[in-house]
């Protein structure tokens, strides 16, 4: 008999589906592909297949499995609850450990993204050569027609200056006030080399608010995309270096603007723990994270109408896309919404579909781009139906992928994160 | 294993990545909603036109292959399984809405949508179609027609027969017939139509449906009824009905119910009530207002201890969210459940209940009582435990009286799920045998080499 392990962990979810196939009206790849192996019932009797031992990680198994957003939206609305997002990751992980990783991911998760030094080093040469990268439009640029393959890829280029170059390791809260309370700020990949600037801001409305912010440098990559890839070795890795990286240092809370990277944090205790001491850790280290969207409402307990519009932003209609990572993974929907409603200056208004999953899905938009394609398009529908001159998201991977389609479609939209509209 | 040049062939028909041979892809297509009946085809074909359909039926009826049509695969009798092998017809991808024409309230849809995507698109035309079986997120148009399924709202508006004036056919052989028409009246010769409504793909493949459609009504209303007794609660929905008011749905959720909801999301139901019902009434917002004071005023006449009128839309939903959890927590609860699907006459509920009752207490069994109490099509779910010989087979035993009793009380055995594999022990029990053949003889007429969905509904 093989050893299922990580599999084995997942038994008793993967037998709580009672087979009903209401996910499929949920779920956005089944939706493009109308077929069963796509749909979270078909993927979860697959898996039990192979814990049957029905069943091997064959190459076409392995791209069932791959072919999954993790968007949680079959999960959410399981009648029998089926954690089928804990199912498609351990059996990406239970695969990784029979056949490994393959060449591409174990260079870029273990000899990159893994190590903080290395990361940055390969982030400043990209950003050094990106000139060779055609401009759609002032900061996007996209793939030269040279490798029209891969599609026409609209990106937002790398900072001139990355984050953890400028920015300082302690933070006191401005004007002489006392720290109301201490926090650590986790920055997160696509803050640090893309989106640097929100990430100041939101040190600067933090210690403007009266909290003292600590920016440790031991931080790494949240590995969001390593382990959703099932690459736990590292996954654990990097979840152990996060959670040393904040253990001592006294923080009340550790806030990150990026929604994948806050989901992530929370959830090392879920995905990941190998044992039971694991799991503690991980446990304790999940009560301290907060996403910025819920920090700024429910902890700092700002109201929504003291929020100042930024100027250019006057006069614009604005909508909200929720993060799967957001509104699903942290069930954060209201806080960004309340700001948005209260704001002087702009018009909100709600898109149909607003939790519909972008399609960016981290790597799946790496290896299924004409999916992701097809399924940012029903969004496009949704943005387009609002006649909004803003999208509003608080997830950089988001913001990514709706740049992109609103490029691909020729929308007049811009992307934003919640807090580059306010003061 | 079917031959590699007759899946080229059917490649050629529908184009290669419409044709399924791969182990994962059979497996994926070998099961339905229920949890035992579970068969490989040796294919699955996605066809998009009726042509297509017509063409792969010439090849398999020459060479007798089994052909399987399914849909969402929601359907909870085995009916979608393919039985003997062969082809899976999958019709997920041939889900065009044709047209929807609001001066006749009519809309032609192909047979892969999915009754949810038909609800959304019909209600920015203020229309709707009534017969509203509980799968409706993943059920598609051709099984819900081939099942003639139904659902609360059957208490007012009926079921899918009602709602289909005709339909779009290709029989075995390949050829397309349309039965039925356009117009709400049709008398020309048999009605056939309703052969194959409720044939569960023994017969043809449907291919479009001309649906009947009601405008969506103004106003709606939902009352929780709150029981001492489960029998109480069953008279109660011929006393409101005698009394002149017809609500859309009268569902029954019994004690155990209650109380599983009540630990899966709380929002404040009777936990001590033997049952509550859930009446909604619809139509115009002063009668809807008259409707539930009159159902308050009798349902207390006669035995209820309490009366709850949603305040608003959002205080109705959390009734219905309840409601429609009631299977979840049933099933999250035992290792096997016996879904039953018995349906009596309305008068009869109370003693169908009693039985449930009786039976429970006979084989020290868990049974459950929920289900569309307006109509008389109840769902007995027994908790039991295959692995446990002793407790299952008192379970079984249980399940063949519970159904004994439906037919005794002047009841069927099936309301909506139909007999597919799972009812088929007890479909000889209770038909004719002259009516058994005299189903066999229509279906050796239609498909002498007893290709569609073979292997179900008889033994």
């Amino acid at each position: 008999m093989k050893d299922l392990k990580e599999l084995k962990k997942i038994e008793q979810f993967a037998d709580q589906c009672m087979k009903c196939g209401f996910c499929s009206f949920f779920c956005p790849v089944y939706q493009e592909e109308k077929m069963e192996q796509s749909v979270a019932r078909g993927k979860n009797y697959l898996v039990k297949q192979i814990l049957a031992g029905n069943q091997e990680f064959t190459p076409e198994m392995a791209d069932i499995i791959g072919k999954c957003l993790l968007c949680k939206r079959c999960a959410a609305n399981c009648p029998a609850k089926t954690q089928i997002d804990r199912v498609v990751v351990a059996a990406r992980a239970q695969m990784v450990k029979e056949k490994g990783l393959g060449a591409i991911k174990n260079f870029a998760f273990r000899k990159v993204m893994a190590d903080r030094k290395a990361f940055g080093r390969y982030a400043k040469l990209m950003q050094a050569f990106q000139w060779m990268m055609p401009k759609t439009e002032g900061k996007i640029r996209h793939l030269p027609d040279f490798v029209k393959n891969l599609g026409r890829r609209n990106f937002p280029e790398l900072a001139k200056t990355f984050l953890r170059d400028q920015v300082k390791p302690l933070y006191k809260p401005q004007d002489g006030q006392q720290p109301k309370m201490r926090v650590g700020f986790f920055t997160g990949c696509a803050t640090d080399f893309v989106y640097p600037d929100f990430g100041l801001k939101f040190i600067d409305f933090l210690t403007r608010h009266g909290v003292e912010v600590v920016v440790p440098d031991t931080q790494n990559c949240c590995g969001a995309a390593i382990y959703f890839s099932g690459d736990f070795e590292t996954g654990r890795m990097l979840a152990d270096l996060n959670v040393k990286a904040f253990k001592d240092l006294n923080v009340d809370y550790i806030v990150t603007t990026c929604a994948t990277c806050s989901s992530t944090l929370k959830d090392y205790q879920k995905y990941l723990p190998d044992n039971e001491e694991q799991k503690q850790r991980y446990e304790e280290f999940e009560k301290k994270i907060k996403d910025s969207m819920e920090f700024i409402i429910d902890i700092l307990k700002i109201k929504p109408e003291d929020f100042k519009l930024k100027k250019e932003f006057e006069g614009k209609t604005v909508t909200w896309h929720d993060p799967c990572h957001l509104v699903r993974y942290q069930n954060i929907k209201d806080q960004p919404r309340a700001i948005l409603k209260a704001l002087k200056g702009i018009k909100y208004v709600e898109m149909p579909n607003a939790d519909l999953c972008c399609g960016m899905g981290g790597s799946f938009s790496v290896y299924h781009y004409d999916l992701t394609k097809k399924i940012a398009g029903k969004k496009m529908d949704g943005i387009k139906a609002t006649g909004a001159d803003i999208v509003v998201t608080a997830c950089p991977g988001c913001m990514i992928n709706l740049i992109d389609n609103v490029l691909l479609n020729k929308m007049p939209q811009k992307v934003h994160h919640l807090l580059e509209l306010v003061e | 294993m079917l031959k590699e040049s007759l899946i080229s062939e059917f490649q050629k028909i529908v184009g290669k990545e419409n044709v399924l041979t791969s182990p994962e892809a059979l497996k994926a297509y070998s099961y339905d909603g229920t949890t035992s009946w579970i068969k490989e085809p040796d294919v699955v074909i996605f066809p998009k036109s009726t042509s297509e359909v017509s063409q792969i039926m010439k090849l398999a009826n020459a060479e007798k292959i089994p052909v399987t049509p399914r849909g969402g695969g929601t359907n909870v009798s085995g009916g979608s399984v393919p039985w003997h092998g062969g082809i899976v017809l999958a019709m997920t991808k041939f889900n065009q809405i044709v047209k929807i024409d609001k001066e006749n309230l009519t809309a032609t849809v192909e047979p892969g949508v999915v009754l949810q995507d038909l609800t959304l698109r019909l209600m920015k035309d203020g229309l709707f179609f009534p017969p509203d079986p509980q799968s409706f997120l993943g059920a598609t148009m051709g099984g819900i027609i081939s099942e003639n399924a139904g659902g609360p709202a059957c208490v007012k508006y009926g079921v899918t027969k009602q709602y289909i004036l005709g339909i779009e056919v290709v029989l075995p052989t390949g050829e397309v017939v349309h039965l039925g028409g356009r117009t709400l009246k049709n008398v020309v010769g048999y009605d056939l139509l309703h052969i194959f409504i409720s044939a569960e793909g023994t017969l043809g493949v449907i291919t479009q449906a001309e649906l009947k459609l009601n405008p969506i009504p103004p106003a709606k209303k939902t009352l929780c009824v709150v029981y001492d007794d489960v029998a109480i609660a069953g008279e109660s929905v011929y006393h409101v009905l005698e009394n002149g008011v017809i609500p859309d749905k009268i569902e029954l959720i019994d004690n155990w119910v209650i109380n599983r909801i009540e630990e899966m999301m709380p929002i404040g139901l009777p936990k001590d009530a033997d049952a509550c019902l859930l009446f909604e009434v619809d139509g115009i917002p002063e009668a809807v207002e008259k409707e539930a004071e009159k159902i308050a005023e009798i349902t207390k006449k006669f035995g209820a201890k309490e009366v709850r009128v949603a305040k608003d839309a959002d205080d109705a939903n959390k009734y219905w969210m309840a409601r429609r959890a009631g299977f979840a927590a049933v099933f999250g609860k035992a290792k096997t459940v016996f879904a039953e699907d018995v349906t009596v006459p309305r008068g009869n509920i109370p003693k169908l209940i009693n039985r449930c009752k009786e039976l429970a207490k006979k084989y020290n069994l868990e049974i459950v009582v929920l289900g569309h109490a307006g109509d008389g099509n109840l769902h007995p779910a027994i908790l039991t435990d295959i692995s446990n010989k002793d407790h299952y087979d008192r379970a079984v035993k249980a399940m063949d009286e519970i159904i004994e009793g439906a037919v005794e009380f002047g009841g069927v055995l099936s309301g909506e799920h139909g007999v597919g594999l799972e009812k088929q022990k007890f479909m000889k029990k209770v038909t004719e045998p002259a009516v058994i053949n005299m189903m066999k003889n229509i279906k050796a007429i239609i498909d002498p080499n007893n290709i569609m969905n073979p292997g179900k509904i008889w033994e």
